[in-house]
């Protein structure tokens, strides 16, 4: 079919000093597929991709532009291309300048050969690219939080302040989360229970945010704009349909057994233990010694959990608050207090007479005494003395573990957890997102951090809700991973489809599903992409046995196509 | 020097062939840094074609395995660096499967080095440079791929 | 070591029993006819049982998956399995090809010089019902294997080439390799292979079969056995399968739960020390 328009860009004889243009035309003129060859001079700044989409528009016409690269303005040309109508399978893009002209400089026949092939291979691969269909989606007003922790709790509070509907899902009795059994929360040393009654108030008197507590989440099922997700509070069974899924649902603290001595002798305690015996009255000790770094930074969890330094010396000062005479040591292997505010609080600490003894992993600290503790026992990593510290409270400072039940929570919502558990952003760049789109995750189900970080992060995945949620409606392909619209979905062929799932096993986006064939009541299946999911990456399509995986816009033909044409 | 590109190479004696190369790189790494080497003008031989890909895991190993049967003497696959994949980890599912493609490779006395397998980030222009030229000079000094294998070229599409 | 008879005696009351407490509808074995000649047979009778053999090696596992196709619901088949059936079936119930609650294996030994007719280095089943195990081959002891598969590559692509062209384009390997159930299969059609056009396109044909079995082939040998032109098609296998096992410890068939890290174990953890894999770059290998 003779449909394809070819613009060769010229780039102010850039590509035509080394490139011969005119056996290039010549050759695509005598091509049986190519309806029209217009040189032109420079396509990026005559602004010429209207009037090609406009000439390319009607009927079946196919445009193959060659130019520079797609970094330098080839993708600015086809994504003006894209705005003028012309949709990714009826357009190419071959790269003559940087790809051609300008790295055979010193060898003009070569390039010119070669930018014969590149031609050729764009033609052929515009002779088989085909289209998959897009999809407009409605989305759902509501956003779900799932965790009335800090970050939960900023997360539900900033989007009501948006004028965006909230269902904050809390598996305990009351919001709080972490922070409801925290005594004083570093750095300000604030009752943290004013944080909490002050959200318990929001949610009662806003109609914006609809709180269930002792909630548990049954099921979940959807993509971004429709999450259906059943869950029983209180006993009863509810159903919410949201547009988007905040996930806050917060770590767990690592219980310290097996580790000095804990449980074996008295006043051995864990650092949410010290807070629980605040929270009742004020802990009178002479020597009291915080141990840090109990199974962390070790073999099995190699992280550091960031809040226990900062807690450590936060209940350190403490205790000398409530005994002047008290003496503190804190034994570490590193102290981590970054920012300005928390080092200016260890600073305080190191003032106020807090001891700081370094350990190292390898000769840990020894707890002695028969019923409970009387001395503990510590080898000075800088000096090398050994030394004996009277103590009559040792409090072990464990990290954050990843929450019971993030296992059960990440297989419903289909995101991926991290080696220790914990849920995992798609990609650094984007920090509150997960790897489907319309579930965001904050605070210390993503990673250790204390309430205030809790909070700034549910505050970012509310921004990200409410700017999905903020829309009517929204097209699968703008669920892009790079800049711009997707160029394509993955579409399968059910007729050929064998069932086998390699496709849905390796789908890094949890975009395709496994259904039983319908109707013929036998042990078959077939394979079924979801669009909104879908990111054009390809790899079903390499695993699928028979090709019954196909990206359209860059289908098994156009790309056998150009590896047969690459050296014709 | 006139560049040999046709189908003659059979003819040509192992020292003075051009070897065909055929680079698969993904948009978001590989083919930005072969922009990189391009805008630095750095002068590269001739013999590869780039077809460009979003990702790496859409390079189908059959889409390998027709370009050697299609007479190429070596392929590249040039993805992002592990745990810089845009599309999550897509590039290490491709990295494994074209792991066993070389084994295969090898096992059926083709070679696994005439599939490269590598990665880069953005930016590194030098680095496409310098893959392309070690990697022409390593297949240059191997035998061509004989035709006989090469039966199903220039036929089907 | 048992004798055959005393296997096929402990077989017969086993498999018996299966069908008499309901535990299957039927069992798929092989049976001594009229007339001497065996073959697979359908058992839905206990006294059917009486015909049951065990020898010679015929690979059961792609026919009992036709027959579950077609089963009834409620319908369960006991499949008497060597090592390579249970495999290979255990492949299928991963690929969503045979339910896994519709199937009752019955394992049997192979004998050692089954092995070693097979290079075989697993020659019994991981539930081993009916037998002894036998000591396994290593297929790479095997001169054949060796002359193919060690030693510089270019002469050895001369080897191969000398063999794969023998090829006459039967799909035999095909037809009977238990994994390959694809319809229509990528060998028939362009733009992979164009059908019913000899010589075969070499590459393309025999590449692209052997690659869809890379982390499937349990090394059943059906494939090489069916093929007329005598193509050791095993061997090419075997390079996948010992890069699997030495690169990622796998091994196809083992178990149900066992996921292939061809398409499973992606790097998930930014915050772990990623060394670049060593089989990455391979430039300075
Ligand atoms: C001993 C200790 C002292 C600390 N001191 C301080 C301090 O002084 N200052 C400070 O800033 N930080 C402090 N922290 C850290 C702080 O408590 C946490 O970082 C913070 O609470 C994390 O908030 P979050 O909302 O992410 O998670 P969490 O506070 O853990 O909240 C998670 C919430 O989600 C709920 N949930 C979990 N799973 C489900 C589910 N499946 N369905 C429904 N709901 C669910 C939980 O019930 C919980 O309410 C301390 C931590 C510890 C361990
Ligand atoms: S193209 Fe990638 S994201 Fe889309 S369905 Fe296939 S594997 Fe998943
Ligand atoms: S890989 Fe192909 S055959 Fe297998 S389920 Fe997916 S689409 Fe179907
Ligand atoms: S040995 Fe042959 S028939 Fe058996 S599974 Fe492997 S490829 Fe298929
Ligand atoms: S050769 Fe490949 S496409 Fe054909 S049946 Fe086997 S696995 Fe399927
Ligand atoms: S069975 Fe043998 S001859 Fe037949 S197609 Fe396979 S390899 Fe070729």
């Amino acid at each position: 079919m003779k449909n394809i328009t070819v613009f060769l860009c010229t780039c102010f004889d850039e590509i035509n000093r080394v490139v011969d243009y005119e056996r290039l035309c010549s050759h695509l003129s005598d091509d049986p597929r190519v309806a029209a060859v217009t040189v032109s001079r420079g396509l990026c700044v005559s602004g010429g991709a209207g009037e090609i989409g406009a000439s390319v528009k009607s009927g079946d016409g196919r445009v193959l532009i060659a130019a520079c690269s797609p970094l330098a303005r080839g993708d600015q040309v086809m994504r003006d291309l894209e705005r003028a109508g012309v949709p990714a399978f009826r357009r190419h893009l071959v790269d003559l300048r940087e790809g051609c002209a300008w790295i055979h400089g010193n060898n003009p026949a070569a390039a010119t050969e070669k930018a014969l092939d590149l031609l050729n291979m764009g033609l052929t691969a515009l002779e088989y690219k085909e289209p998959s269909a897009d999809v407009t989606l409605k989305i759902a007003d509501e956003v779900l939080v799932i965790g009335a922790g800090p970050a939960g709790m900023a997360a539900a509070t900033a989007l009501a302040r948006c004028g965006v509907d909230v269902r904050v899902l809390e598996r305990g009795a009351q919001p709080g989360g972490m922070l409801g059994l925290v005594s004083r929360s570093y750095p300000d040393n604030t009752d943290p229970s004013e944080k909490i009654a002050a959200f318990r108030d929001l949610a009662a008197s806003d109609p914006r945010i609809t709180f269930h507590s002792k909630v548990k989440i049954i099921s979940a099922r959807g993509y971004a704009g429709n999450f259906t997700v059943r869950f029983t509070a209180e006993g009863e069974e509810l159903q919410a349909h949201a547009g988007a899924v905040i996930i806050a649902t917060g770590g767990r603290v690592f219980p310290p057994k097996g580790y000095y001595r804990y449980g074996e002798v008295r006043e051995v305690v864990s650092q949410i233990e010290l807070e629980a015996r605040f929270r009742k009255g004020p802990v009178k000790k002479e020597n009291a010694v915080f141990i840090q770094c109990v199974g962390a930074r070790c073999e099995e969890r190699p992280y550091c959990s960031t809040i226990c330094c900062p807690a450590s010396i936060k209940n350190a000062m403490r205790i000398m608050d409530e005994n002047e005479n008290a003496r503190v040591w804190i034994l570490h292997r590193d102290i981590m207090m970054p920012g300005t505010t928390l080092e200016a609080y260890y600073k305080k600490a190191m003032e106020r007479g807090v001891r700081f003894i370094r350990y190292a992993e390898s000769d840990p600290p020894r707890i002695l005494g028969d019923e409970a503790v009387e001395t503990v026992e510590v080898r000075d990593d800088i000096t090398g003395d050994r030394r004996t510290i009277p103590a009559d409270l040792v409090v072990l400072s464990t990290p954050l573990i990843a929450g019971t039940d993030a296992e059960a929570i990440g297989d419903l919502f289909g995101i991926q957890r991290d080696s220790y558990g914990f849920f995992r952003e798609i990609y650094p760049l984007h920090p509150v997102e997960t790897r489907i789109d319309g579930v965001y995750i904050c605070g210390s189900a993503r990673w250790p951090v204390s309430s205030e970080q809790a909070m700034v992060q549910g505050e970012a995945a509310a921004m990200k809700a409410a700017a999905l949620v903020g829309r009517q409606t929204i097209r699968a392909s703008e669920f892009s991973r790079v800049p711009g619209a997707k160029f394509g979905h993955a579409r399968v062929n059910e007729d050929t489809c064998s069932g086998c799932g390699n496709c849905a096993a390796v789908c890094s986006f949890d975009a395709i599903r496994l259904q039983r064939r319908s109707g013929e009541g036998e042990f078959r299946m077939v394979s079924r992409v979801i669009k909104v999911r879908c990111k054009a990456c390809g790899n079903c399509l390499s695993v699928c046995p028979n090709g019954s995986m196909q990206m359209p816009e860059m289908n098994t033909k156009a790309l056998y196509g150009m590896v047969g044409k690459a050296f014709s | 020097m006139a560049v040999e590109v046709s189908n003659n190479h059979k003819q040509q004696k192992a020292t003075e062939r051009t070897p065909r190369i055929l680079v698969f790189a993904c948009k978001w790494c590989g083919l930005i840094g072969a922009d990189g080497a391009g805008r630095k003008r750095e002068p590269l031989p001739p013999n590869f074609r780039v077809i460009p890909v979003e990702c790496v895991g859409s390079v189908e190993p059959d889409a390998v395995i027709r370009a050697f049967a299609d007479g190429m003497d070596g392929v590249i696959v040039m993805g992002c660096h592990l745990g810089g994949c845009r599309f999550n980890d897509a590039n290490h599912a491709a990295f494994k499967r074209l792991e066993l493609l070389r084994a295969l490779l090898e096992g059926v006395g083709i070679g696994r080095d005439r599939l490269l397998v590598t990665f880069g980030t953005a930016h590194e222009g030098h680095q496409f440079t310098d893959v392309l030229r070690n990697f022409t000079n390593l297949i240059a000094k191997k035998e061509s791929l004989d035709t006989s294998w090469t039966s199903s070229r220039a036929r089907m599409i | 070591m048992k004798t055959q008879q005393a296997m096929i005696d402990q077989a017969k009351s086993l498999l018996k029993k299966l069908l008499e407490d309901g535990e299957a509808t039927a069992v798929f074995g092989l049976a001594r006819g009229m007339g001497g000649v065996t073959a697979p047979r359908i058992f839905t009778m206990p006294d059917e049982l009486d015909s049951l053999v065990l020898e010679p090696k015929w690979p059961l596992a792609k026919p009992a998956m036709e027959i579950l196709r077609t089963a009834p619901g409620g319908y369960r088949l006991a499949v008497v399995c060597r090592g390579c059936d249970e495999r290979a079936l255990v492949e299928l119930i991963k690929r969503n090809q045979v339910d896994a609650d519709a199937l009752v294996m019955v394992g049997v030994a192979c004998s050692g010089e089954q092995a070693s007719i097979c290079l075989c280095d697993r020659p019994y089943p991981s539930k081993l019902d009916i037998g002894e195990a036998a000591h396994g081959v290593d297929p790479f002891d095997d001169p054949g294997v060796k002359y193919l598969l060690e030693g510089d590559t270019h002469t050895r692509m001369g080897r191969w080439e000398r063999v794969l062209k023998r090829c006459v384009k039967c799909y035999g390997c095909r037809n009977s390799c238990p994994i390959c159930v694809c319809d229509p299969c990528k060998l028939e059609g362009e733009p992979w292979v164009r059908r019913g056009i000899i010589p075969t396109e070499i590459l393309s044909f025999h590449l692209i079969r052997a690659f869809h079995l890379a982390d499937t082939c349990v090394a059943c040998g059906a494939c090489q056995e069916a093929c007329p032109a005598g193509i050791p098609l095993v061997t090419l296998q075997h390079a996948m399968r010992r890069a699997l096992r030495e690169g990622f410890e796998y091994e196809a068939g083992l178990d149900v739960n066992e996921k292939t890290p061809v398409l499973f174990d992606f790097i998930q953890a930014p915050e772990k020390d990623r060394p670049i894999p060593d089989w990455i770059n391979t430039l300075r290998d």
